[in-house]
This record gives structure tokens, sequence and C-alpha cells, in this order.
């Protein structure tokens, strides 16, 4: 177990005694690992299926064709159907689908009245209706809301990553690198962000996968907004650097990189921390905005920039989709701002009495 | 080097001190040393200055305040002139310029034997001059009594109008644009946006107009017509009436002068250089003031609409140089159409209206006397497609087109209380067009699409039946050949390859691509995934594609998407770095299709002609690709070069129908080009103040705006807005109508 510096473990009680803040985070924490097995509960495959007393478990790995359950083709079994056929004929097969039984790339065009916008219906388990190709609105809501997530985690690692880095080394080695550093961060932020990722993500060879797409966005992304958080880092070692128990590791004959490292970072931390949640807010918001504007991900990777802009441009005939995804979107907003909120409040070293 | 003096010496509307005056003087003596010596003698640059300089170029030195940057090129010209003349005199002991010019001017009747101009040509520039002078095999004058007795004179007399007797003049035309136009040129670098069809498409007339219901002609700027014996050209008498919006008549000299505008470099487009080059137009002849024949390289059937060009006005431009973008950029030229964009009625960044000339000149001219109704032609910006939508639902447009399923079915559906209360019509026209060609285009030089079996196997995964089903809602149609439209020039029982997975599977099978991975997309036996990029730059189409990207997995093949903005898109595939891209062109209304273009060879490789070939036929290995032509699909087979080569030969009608339907089976079965759909018709919501005549529009009509045969009804404008303040009906006419007169199949 890592021993927990017990002035953490007091700015962890007061996160937890600042119930807002704390629940919000419980339901997102929950709401992430929920779509992270979003496979079990929104789903076009069956999660168990009992065929000639054999169990099949299609949720993960491979393919299950359609000839293996008898039906008559080559390609991936439609479980939907596969679910009727049992059903009808009443034999001793069964199937178990999931909670929703739609993925969200699958098109339900069942039959001939279905042409897109299906309103929200609990009869075909369309429980937030469907988008212009008739795919289902929650599960792509639901995985939209994993990529985002996962997408911002990744975005706030890898940020604070660079930014902890040439902040700190600026900060503590100071003088020319300081000098030539601040320069390079001030011009490179100058570099407009939105354009620079709408050229970059045009050239991007479309051969690559989705993964290596989406990671290559991240990267991007990153590449051109670490440097608002340099300055805070940079502040915070140089405030901390000038402090005695520095001078006296300095005299003891800790290296540069043990100072850092041991002494300086975990002092530094607090102003890190209490940024987070805004930065996690921040990706959501912008990887929404790219995909709005239509050089985020690529199609058709469920995204909630994509749901926005077909329930912008169609307002009046399909509301659902602007309700629910802008219903999703301010939830999370608000939630990651409640918990960034709580750990501000946490982590101030004056200690405020507002929630106590 | 015109760059050197108009941009880099001298600044750019920058008022000039004493020393930089100086310092301006002594560059220009450099520059033209410089180009002088680097240069021949005979530098088109070097010539007098024009004797009719336009009044707002003249110099403001008188009060010493600022240099006018045409003064200062005048003097260079004029400078430069005298040191050429002197300059020669020395080397040879005379001008060979000036000499030269009169030896071929005065063989082609440019100039006389004095070297002065032809009576027709009095108004020329000296560099307009020249380069008659130069290519005087292209520019002849001859006296009338050269102009053969034989020739059969057409009018188009024969032909009946399709434009309405009940139209009113009178009202204002509202219209949007998504973006405010970057020039009123209709020519050069972003001329060719949507707003240049309102400036010059759908308003400036040409020669002859081919009659867009029928197979014939009606007369423009020329009175009558006849084709020559040779059938290779064409001869124009020119309406005297004919005038430009600035009262200028006319001139046969004018179409002189628009071989001189569209080969010139200084106009920066390429395209046009080419198209209008001398290889092609041949020779424009003059006669006497109202008579002209051109003739064209070939004699094509419709040799008449190839040839008949519009009147470039000379009096207007004079001649062109490297600043002729900048100049015209905001100038509009004068125009010979109904409606005249003016500079006072430009609103930069927000509208531009048009007015129709006070006194046109072709008001009374038949086939154009009930057409251009509307007084006014105000085209706003409205950047966002759906906002545009609500502002014609609230009267702001008058038009618009529903041809998008979601717009026609959910957003204005027939129960629309607009609709129903007989303020709105929604309009079916079935109408005869080439339509653009919707389809995937594959690079057959890319793997794996070498292989002919995974091209093939490509065409059978693409569901497109259920795209036009579910998507279009069974209101298009599949297209089925790559040159649909043409009438019997179209192949006639050649279908579209259907979708099946089986076959697509047997297909690629036979490409080596047999075994399902784990995710069923087929791999092959070493391990290559059967995954193909599909490029578009069309995002309003992401939901067509998405639904053939799901369906192809049933064949075991994937798609990766990449949709790009438009012009990032268009770059990519001119680079031919596609494996596929889905992309549409819009097609000429003209009597037989273009295959040289997509399909020759020529433009697939750099390697010219048979050099790109093994004596067996098959393609060498190492060719250079060849970027920026519209070969999109890379097909270089020889024996389709070589039928293109005969059908681009070809003048017999029945000849080329037949190469025609050869070629479309021969792409037809090199399989690298996947046919989309077309709509048999036009589909547009309008304010019942808009009056369409009784058949709607002619045939041919391709949108809503192209003949302007409708007209603004104030009177029921007026109704209708009243009506609308307490949402009664207005009339119990239908509001949602068809014409199927010319439905076809």
């Amino acid at each position: 177990m890592i021993q927990l510096n017990p002035l953490t473990l007091k700015k962890l009680r007061r996160f937890r005694s600042i119930k807002r803040g704390y629940w919000s985070f419980i339901i997102l924490v929950s709401l992430y690992v929920f779509s992270l097995a979003g496979e079990l509960f929104v789903n076009k495959r069956a999660l168990i299926v009992s065929y000639d007393n054999e169990l099949f478990f299609p949720t993960y790995g491979k393919q299950y064709s359609g000839k293996q359950f008898g039906l008559g083709y080559e390609y991936e079994v439609d479980y939907r159907e596969l679910q009727k056929r049992f059903e009808e004929k009443e034999s001793r097969n069964w199937i178990l689908m999931p909670l929703i039984p739609y993925d969200p790339y699958e098109m339900d065009y069942r039959d001939a009245s279905s042409t897109g916008f299906s309103s929200p219906s609990l009869k075909r388990s369309h429980f937030c209706g469907t988008d212009k190709t008739e795919r289902d609105i929650l599960a792509r809501l639901l995985y939209g809301f994993r990529i985002a997530m996962t997408f911002a985690i990744g975005y706030l690692v890898l940020t604070y990553l660079i930014a902890i880095t040439i902040g700190s080394l600026m900060g503590y080695l100071g003088g020319k690198i300081d000098m030539l550093g601040l320069r390079f961060v001030e011009i490179w932020a100058n570099v407009p962000f939105l354009y620079m990722v709408i050229i970059l993500v045009s050239v991007m060879p479309g051969w690559w996968g989705v993964g290596w797409q989406v990671s290559s966005l991240l990267i991007i992304m990153v590449l051109f907004s670490w440097t608002g958080m340099t300055y805070y880092i940079r502040a915070s070692v140089y405030r901390e650097k000038s402090r005695d128990y520095i001078s006296a590791a300095k005299v003891i004959g800790a290296s540069p990189l043990r100072i850092i490292l041991k002494h300086l970072l975990p002092n530094v931390i607090s102003t890190l921390v209490t940024f987070a949640p805004f930065t996690i807010a921040a990706a959501i918001s912008s990887i929404t905005a790219l995909d709005f504007l239509g050089y985020g991900l690529p199609p058709p990777t469920p995204s909630w920039g994509e749901l926005l802009k077909q329930g912008v441009s169609n307002l009046r005939t399909a509301p659902w989709i602007v309700i629910y995804t802008v219903a999703s979107l301010v939830l999370t907003l608000t939630l990651v701002t409640f918990i960034g909120e709580a750990v501000r409040e946490a982590f101030d070293p004056k200690k405020f009495s507002t929630y106590e | 080097m015109e760059k050197l003096y108009g941009k880099l010496l001298i600044p750019k509307n920058s008022p000039l001190t004493n020393d930089m005056k100086i310092y301006t003087y002594l560059n220009i003596l450099v520059v033209l040393f410089i180009s002088l010596s680097t240069q021949s003698c005979d530098n088109p640059k070097l010539k007098p200055p024009r004797e009719k300089s336009p009044a707002k170029n003249t110099p403001q030195n008188n009060e010493g305040k600022t240099f006018d940057r045409e003064f200062v090129r005048e003097l260079a010209r004029e400078f430069g002139k005298e040191f050429a003349v002197e300059f020669a005199k020395q080397m040879k002991g005379g001008s060979p310029l000036l000499i030269s010019n009169q030896d071929s001017g005065s063989q082609s009747g440019i100039t006389d034997k004095a070297g002065n101009p032809h009576p027709l040509l009095v108004d020329c520039s000296e560099e307009v001059l020249e380069f008659y002078s130069k290519n005087s095999d292209c520019f002849k004058i001859l006296t009338s009594d050269k102009i053969p007795l034989t020739l059969k004179w057409m009018d188009g007399s024969e032909e009946t109008e399709f434009s309405s007797t009940a139209a009113q003049k009178g009202g204002t035309w509202e219209v949007f644009m998504r973006d405010f136009p970057r020039t009123l040129r209709t020519i050069g670098p972003d001329a060719n946006g949507a707003f240049r069809s309102y400036l010059l498409d759908y308003n400036v007339l040409s020669l002859v107009h081919p009659h867009p219901n029928s197979d014939g002609y009606f007369p423009g700027l020329a009175n009558s017509w006849a084709v020559g014996e040779d059938g290779k050209t064409v001869y124009f008498r020119l309406d005297p009436n004919a005038r430009y919006s600035d009262g200028e008549k006319v001139k046969v000299s004018d179409f002189f002068f628009f071989f001189y505008f569209m080969r010139s470099k200084h106009i920066q487009a390429p395209w046009y250089n080419d198209f209008y080059g001398k290889d092609k137009f041949q020779r424009v002849t003059l006669y006497d003031d109202e008579t002209l024949s051109i003739t064209f390289y070939k004699a094509k059937p419709d040799i008449v609409e190839r040839v008949s060009i519009r009147a470039k006005p000379e009096h207007f431009y004079g001649e062109l140089d490297g600043e002729f973008l900048s100049k015209y950029q905001w100038d509009p030229e004068p125009t010979t159409g109904a409606y005249e964009a003016l500079p006072e009625n430009i609103d930069k960044g927000k509208s531009v209206t048009l007015v129709r000339q006070k006194d046109w000149w072709a008001d009374k001219k038949p086939f154009f006397r009930y057409r251009f109704n509307p007084d006014k032609i105000k085209v706003s910006v409205i950047r966002d497609y759906n906002k545009a939508f609500e502002v014609f639902l609230k009267g702001g447009i008058d038009m618009f087109g529903l041809a998008k399923t979601e717009f026609w079915y959910d957003k204005l559906p027939n129960e629309h209380r607009l609709v129903t209360n007989g303020y709105l019509s929604k309009v079916t026209f079935f109408n005869q067009t080439p339509p653009p060609s919707y389809a995937l285009r594959i690079n057959s030089q890319r793997p794996p699409f070498n292989d002919l079996n995974v091209r093939i196997g490509f065409h059978h995964a693409m569901n497109f039946d259920m795209v036009l089903e579910k998507i279009f809602r069974g209101d298009f149609v599949r297209m089925n050949t790559v040159a649909d439209g043409y009438g019997d020039r179209s192949h006639p029982t050649l279908k579209a390859r259907e979708f099946s997975v089986d076959k697509a599977l047997e297909f690629f099978a036979k490409a080596g691509y047999k075994k399902r991975g784990g995710d069923g997309i087929l791999v092959n036996s070493n391990g290559e995934r059967l995954a193909v990029e599909v490029l578009t730059g069309y995002r309003h189409f992401e939901d067509v594609l998405v639904v053939l990207k799901e369906q192809a997995k049933k064949a075991g093949l994937e798609m990766k998407l990449k949709i790009l903005e438009p012009t990032a898109s268009w770059k990519a595939a001119n680079e031919k770095n596609h494996q596929v891209v889905f992309s549409a062109f819009n097609s000429f209304v003209e009597l037989f299709p273009r295959f040289w273009e997509p399909y020759h060879s020529d433009n697939a490789y750099e390697e010219g002609g048979d050099s790109k070939y093994t004596p067996d036929g098959s393609l060498k290995q190492k060719l250079t690709t060849k970027v920026s032509t519209n070969n999109f699909t890379q097909t270089a087979v020889q024996k389709i070069d070589h039928l293109i080569d005969q059908y681009r030969d070809e003048e017999d009608l029945d000849r080329i129908t037949e190469m025609a339907h050869q070629l479309s089976e021969m792409i037809h079965d090199h399989a690298v080009w996947v046919p989309a759909w077309k709509k048999p018709w036009l589909r547009i919501g309008h304010w019942n103040w808009v009056s369409f005549p009784e058949n709607w529009g002619p045939k041919e009509s391709r949108d809503y705006e192209e003949f302007q045969v409708f007209w603004i009804d104030q009177d029921k404008k007026e109704k209708i807005v009243n009506a609308m303040k307490d949402s009664s009906p207005v009339s119990k006419d239908p509001t949602i109508r068809v014409y199927e007169d010319y439905k076809s199949n």
C-alpha cells in the first residue's frame, strides 16, 4: 500500500465530506465503469445463446456466422432475428439478449416504414429513438460517452505529463532555460489550436485504423494545448524552490531529479489536482466541438458532436436527438464541474467553512 | 516581370515620397534592362502607350501627392518601346517587332499594307492587334463577297418559345447563396463559385442557344446562323440591336477579342486557355460589321453549340495585363444579359442585388421576351443550409430546392400548414438532362484494386438498393452506365451490378480473399485484410456511405470512411492518392458523352499514347502517375484508348452512338466505376406568388433557376402576405403538383 501523506489524507477526507462533489464523483465513475462494460448491456450480439445443447457467449471475441446457427448466410448472425426464429419454432434453443439489443453502428431497417428518425419507443427498445440511419441513439450516446471519457482521461494524463516535465524543468533550472522555454511556450500557445487540429486531421492518412486516428487526434490536441498548465507548474516550482526544505535537500546532496520528483512535485501537485476536473470538461467539450464541425473522430464512430450536428439540422423533425444529447452533455459536464469545485475546495489551503 | 513592376517596386496604394520616386524610376530602368537582356526583343510587354487610356486611370500627379501605378507603367512602356526600337535598329537596322507584324497582319487582312488596322479593328490596342497578327492563321478578315452563297441560313423560327405569354415583369426575386462571392469576375481564380451563375451562366447571351425542348437552336446575339460545307465552320450574323449594358453595341471584333481574352495568361485560367485554344478553335473570320464565322477543328454533329461563344466587351477591357485579376475583382464587365451587377448594389459580405436593365435590348426578342421577369434578383448570404430553409419558410426566399429526402418528407411534409393553406407549393418536375455522375470511382492503380476480381467483388458488395430505398425513400433511381441521360447515346440495356453477398464473396475468393477473420472481414493467404479507404468531400452523404459500409461487412469488406472538406478531398483525389473516391461531376447538356477525360490512359499516366503498353497490350511497370486529371479511376486499357481516339475523331452520329455504347460496355467490364443514383426530376418548394408557365419549365432544366421562365406575381404576394397574418387559406388550387410531360421510361 502506498502510504499517503497525512495531509493528503486530510484533504481526501475533506473531499468526501463535500457531499455534492463526492456523489458526483461516485456517479461519474460508475457511469464510466458501466460504459466500459457497455457491450454487456447495449449490444446487438447476444449475451448467451443456447443452440443444440451448446452454450455460446458471443459478446466478446470472434463473430459467429449465420451458418453456425442454421441460418443460410456466412456473415455475422443477426441475433434478434435468431431470437425470433427460436421463439417461433418453440424449440429448446434460447437466447439472452442485452437490455438494449442494438449496437451503435447498426441500422435497424426492420420494415418498410423505418426510414430514419424513429421516435423513442419502448416496444422496439429504442428508448431514446433513432437517428437518420436508424441507429439507436442511446447506444450511440453510451459508446460516445465511453470514447469521450477515455479520450479526456488520456488527454489529461498526456497534457499533465508534458506540462509537468517542462514546467518543473523551467522552474527549477531557471536562468536561460527558463527564459528560452517561456518564450517558446508563449509562441507555441499562440498557435491557433482549432485551425491546427483541423489542418492536421485533414492530412491524416485514411488507411490508419480508427484506433490510430483517435490516438493521433489525441496527440495533436495534446500537442497544442499543454502550454496553459506549464505556467502554473513553473510558478509553483519557483515558489517552492526557494523554501528551506529544498535548500536542505540540496545541502544533503540530493540530485535535481530527486529534488523535483520527491520534494517539489508532491507540494506542487495540489495546484494540478484542482485543475484536473476542468481539464476533463474542456477535453470533452473540445472533442464534441470538433466532431460537431466534422473534424473529430472518423465516421461512423459514435460521438456526441456528430449526434448534436444531426440533432441541430433536424431540430423540428427529430427533437429527441438534441434533447437526449444535450441532456447527457449537460449532465456529464455538471458532474465534472461539481467534482472540480469540491476538489478545489478540499485542496484549498485556506479552509473555507461553506461546506462544513 | 509584370509582378516586379506592379507589386515589388511600387507599394500598393502608398503615396510615394520624392526619394521613393527616384528609387522607383531607377528600379524600373534596372528591371527593364534586365528584361531586355534576358528576353527576346519581341517581348510583348514592350509597346507604346495606349492612345485611349480609360478615364479612371488618368495619372493624378498634377499636385504631386500620389502617383498612379498606371502612369508609372505607361512611362516604363514608352521608354521600353523606344529602347527596343533603338536596340533593334542597332542590331538589324530596323524594328523586328513592327516589321514582322505588318507582314503577317496584312496577309490575314488585319492590317493593310501600310500597317494600319482594318476598319473593323480600329479600336483595338496595339497589343491586341499584335496578338491577332501573330496568330494570323486564327484571325482573318475577309470581304463580305467571300461568304459562301450556298449557305442555308437558320434563324430558329421553326422552334416554339418555351416561356409563357402570361409572364409579368416586376418584383424582386429573393435567393440565397452559401458564401459571399470572392470576386465579380466571371473567370480566373475564385470566379467559379455558385454566384457566377446569376452573373453569367443564366444571364449572358451566347451567339446561339440550344433549345431546351428540342434538338434545335434559338438565336441569341446572332440573328441567324449557317453551317458551312466543311461541317466545321459556322457562320453567324449578329443581331444589330445587340447591346451591352453600358450601351455599347456588340461588334464582330468582340469575338476576335474573346479569343485574345480566353487565351491570355493574365486571366489565370488554364482550363479556359486550353478549352478555347488554337487546336480546337482554329479560326475566326470576320466578313463585315455583322457577319463572322468560327471554324472548329472537327465537324461534330453539335458543331453549332460548340462554337457558340459569348461576346467579350473589348471596349471595356482594352487589353489585359498582369493586373487583370485585381483590377476587375469587383468591377463586373458590361453584360449582354438582362441583369446587371452594379457596384452600388453590392453589400459586401451580405448580399448582391442584380438589377434588370431598363431598356434591355432583347426585351422584345423572341425566346427572351417572356423570360428574366423579376426587376431585381437579390442574392443574400445565408451560410447555413438549415437556416436558409427556415428563412424560406418565413417567406424570405422565394424558392428552395427540396431534392433532399428529409426536406421533402419531414421538414416540409404535404400536411404542412403553409402547404395546406395554399401559400406554398411543392413541385416535382420530371426533366431530361445528363445527371451529375454520382459514383464510387475505384483507383485501379492501387492494390488491392489492381485485381479485376476485387473490383467486381466491390461492385457486388455495394448495397445501393438499400440506400435508394431507405435514405432516398425510393425517389431516386439507380444509375446504370457511365453515360446515362444522353438519349440514344446512352447504353439501352446495360445495368449496374447488383448487390449480392454471394457474388461478391465469389469474386473476392477468386482474388485470394477466402477466409474470414475474427471480425468477419476477409483475409488472403498473406494475412492481408480486405480493407479499403473510401474518400469523399460530401459530408451530407455520410449516411449513404455509412449504410454501404455496414452492408459491405456482410461481404467481408471493410470500408474505412474518410470524409474531408470538399477542397481537401478534391486535392487528394486529384493527386490520385485515393483508393476509392465518392464524387460527382456535373455533366454538360450536350449531344454525346465525354470519355477521353475520365477514361483515356493519357490522363492516367505521363507516358503518352501506346508507349505505356507492352507489345501484348498489358500495362508496363513503373509508369508515372499523371495528377490533376479527371481520370480518377486510373483507367489505362489499350483497347479503350484506341476506341476513345476513334470516338473523338468520328463525325457521324450513328457511329458515335455505336461507339458510345461499346465504350460504356468496356468500362463496365473494366469495373472501375460503381454507379450510384440519379434523380429523374427536379423537386422544389416555392411560394405561390412565384408563377410558372403551364408546363412549368423546359425539358432540359437542370435547376429551377436556369431558364428563368417564372415571374413574381405582385398581387398574389400581397394577398398571401395578408392571409398569413391570420393564417387563413388563400386558394384551393392544388399546391402539390407533379409535371410528368418529360418523364422517361
